[in-house]
């Protein structure tokens, strides 16, 4: 095993902020809609807190860009374009967590500074990075302030749509973020992407010379 | 030009501004004319009517004078001299508004009255003379348009001053206010409110009566949206500041709920969806949209219009080659007119967000479809609470959403899915990698199973 530095404390930063703050907005939005059914606190404070955390989600998301804009870290969100090559990546990917996993065979995607998302991350990172948490963030600041910005509400045919969209991507996110906690513990030892993440380092196996990366 | 009565039923238009001039010439005349055919009542000398109009209230002063009229009922011709003698049309004379009568023919052998109300409102024109600015604003108002309608209780100037007993201020009285004459509940609810509280307290409160929000002749149907609540911030300054201190997107509060529906507490809620064109976001008519939908709705089910009739009917009244956009206004308001005069002290109103952010509050539960018929009055057609939650509405309600009140059903049951699969997988994953341990790699020995977890997958550390 070599040690990697996979992860530098902005990415970790930004990273356990938008955990944490994306765990506040699931917890406050359910709170929000489910009022009567869950009563962890007030509606009222729900709702001022939803907000806070959201506009600091929003911070830290532009933070997370500039850094990766600034930085040549920006190759781990590169696409494959290959299709050929993305699609049997993913498939080795998928068989590996469905079966491979099982019988120890080791993971067909091997961590590197510059290439740190196997095939099935990579694409549903870039998803959620760049398609879904911004449209979270827009249609939540329209939400925000439905009538400062009524033009565009009323744009996208009203209020109701623009919820509906809203906790659309909010099912999806608890969804993922189930998934995402669980998936964390399939490192080498159950614990090893959540010790990278807080100290940077990843455990990675030696490739033997010659193979493929 | 205005107009002046000839006879009782035909109208003769002389020029409005000279109809006062020419009174004091009608007032000699008739006194001229007309004979003492009684003694007139005795009046203080700085009230007392003219000799003329003594001469008219000989016989119109005596009580129970009336005339038979065509349809059958009868006019009141008693005017109480007493109360005519404090009126302010004292001054002009029963001749300022009856100059039509002929002294030398009066009263007349033939009865040309048709009806009490026919003439009620042929003498409107005579008011006009004078009061021309109030005319015009009645002409606008939801009143008039009934009367033009032939509602037969639609009120006109007579109904709300009796011309014979004006006294300036007496409207505002708070037992004399005329509306109460139709408008009983309202009136009703609005004695228990706080502004006749006040206003009962004392008579130099600001507390309005009916006329300062609802306006005393351009009287227009309060559910529309406009006059009442801004009648409201006429007095109720700085309120959107005030609420923007505790109410989270205040803003759109106001212009989603009404006032009473937080500022009535006892009153039941609905929702009202109009329908309105989305340029200028004027209400919709009858006439426009046509009411048969609306009428086999509640006929076949009693529930009134659902979901899917709902859009239905938008996709018509959007299809292509239509002009203008048809959308739904809704709102949040008292369930009934005397209901929303049921206002409270603001310590009262409620604050609660869960009597209208929960799922099943009671708020959500009535839901109409409204529309103006063409004499400018809204009306409510029943439609189905599911109007609301439904995913059918989600375009066509597209513009009115409580949070937690009105969430669409089927986006539980998405949630509910998504955060069983996020369960499951984590669950299925670890039974798989149990059962794979157990059955497969512990048999063929061909592994090292005690170096994994029980689980299957990486080590636990």
């Amino acid at each position: 095993m070599q040690r990697l530095y996979i992860h530098p404390l902005p990415v970790r930063c930004w990273h356990w902020t938008n955990a944490v703050g994306i765990v506040l907005m699931i917890l406050t939005g359910m709170q929000i809609r489910y009022l009567g059914l869950i009563d962890m606190v007030s509606f009222r404070t729900a709702v001022n807190m939803h907000n806070t955390v959201g506009f600091i989600l929003i911070a830290n998301f532009f933070l997370w860009l500039l850094y990766y804009l600034s930085s040549d870290r920006i190759k781990v969100y590169h696409p494959e374009l290959s299709p050929r090559k993305h699609f049997l990546g993913s498939f080795q990917q998928a068989y590996y967590y469905g079966y491979g996993i099982f019988k120890g065979d080791p993971n067909p995607f091997h961590v590197s500074i510059y290439r740190k998302f196997n095939p099935l991350q990579s694409m549903l990172y870039q998803i959620i990075m760049m398609l879904l948490l911004p449209i979270q963030f827009y249609t939540g600041i329209l939400l925000w302030d439905v009538k400062r910005f009524s033009a565009q509400v009323d744009f996208f045919g009203g209020v109701r749509v623009i919820d509906t969209v809203h906790v659309l991507i909010f099912i999806f996110l608890v969804f993922y973020v189930l998934v995402h906690v669980y998936l964390g513990t399939l490192g080498h030892t159950r614990m090893a992407h959540y010790k990278a993440m807080l100290t940077g380092y990843e455990d990675v196996e030696e490739v033997a010379a010659g193979t493929e990366p | 030009m205005g107009t002046i009565m000839d006879g009782c039923s035909t109208l003769r238009k002389i020029p409005r501004a000279t109809l006062c001039n020419g009174l004091a010439i009608a007032v000699v005349a008739a006194a001229l004319a007309l004979p003492p055919i009684a003694i007139p009542p005795a009046f203080a000398a700085d009230d007392a009517p003219s000799a003329s109009d003594q001469n008219c209230l000989g016989c119109h002063g005596s009580p129970g004078m009336e005339k038979k009229l065509e349809d059958g009922g009868t006019l009141p011709l008693q005017v109480p001299a007493d109360m005519f003698a404090k009126s302010i049309h004292r001054s002009i004379g029963c001749t300022g508004c009856h100059s039509d009568i002929d002294p030398a023919a009066h009263p007349p052998a033939k009865n040309d009255i048709a009806s009490a109300r026919s003439f009620s409102v042929a003498m409107t024109q005579i008011c006009r003379g004078c009061h021309a600015d109030k005319f015009d604003q009645w002409e606008s108002s939801i009143h008039a348009a009934l009367v033009r309608a032939n509602n037969p209780a639609a009120p006109i100037c007579t109904d709300c001053h009796n011309p014979h007993a004006v006294i300036k201020g007496a409207a505002t009285a708070i037992d004399q206010i005329p509306c109460k004459k139709c408008h009983t509940e309202i009136y009703a609810a609005y004695l228990g409110s706080m502004h006749a509280k006040a206003r009962l307290k004392s008579e130099q409160s600001y507390a309005p009566i009916c006329s300062d929000c609802h306006s005393a002749h351009a009287v227009k149907p309060t559910s529309l949206g406009e006059g009442p609540e801004a009648a409201c911030f006429g007095c109720h300054a700085g309120v959107l500041e005030a609420h923007q201190k505790w109410l989270p997107d205040a803003a759109l509060h106001f212009e989603a709920v009404s006032c009473p529906a937080c500022h009535a507490p006892a009153a039941q809620r609905k929702v009202d969806l109009m329908l309105i064109d989305s340029k200028d976001a004027r209400p919709l008519g009858t006439e426009q949209v046509g009411v048969p939908v609306f009428e086999a709705s509640s006929q076949s089910g009693g529930k009134g219009i659902d979901a899917l009739t709902l859009w239905k009917l938008l996709q018509t009244l959007n299809r292509s080659g239509m002009t203008g956009k048809t959308v739904l206004r809704g709102r949040l308001e008292a369930s009934t007119g005397p209901q929303a005069h049921q206002l409270t002290d603001k310590s009262k109103a409620i604050s609660d967000c869960r009597t209208c952010h929960s799922a099943g509050s009671q708020a959500f539960q009535s839901v109409t479809i409204s529309l103006l018929e063409p004499e400018g009055q809204r009306v409510d057609y029943g439609a189905s609470a599911d109007v609301l939650n439904s995913v059918i509405s989600l375009q066509s309600v597209g513009g009115f959403y409580a949070i937690g009140g009105t969430r669409i059903k089927l986006l539980d049951i998405l949630l509910i899915l998504a955060i069983l699969g996020g369960l499951a997988v984590p669950v299925g994953h670890l039974t798989l990698g149990w059962i794979f341990n157990r059955y497969f790699l512990a048999r063929s020995q061909t592994g090292a199973p005690g170096d994994r977890p029980a689980g299957g997958g990486p080590k636990a550390t």
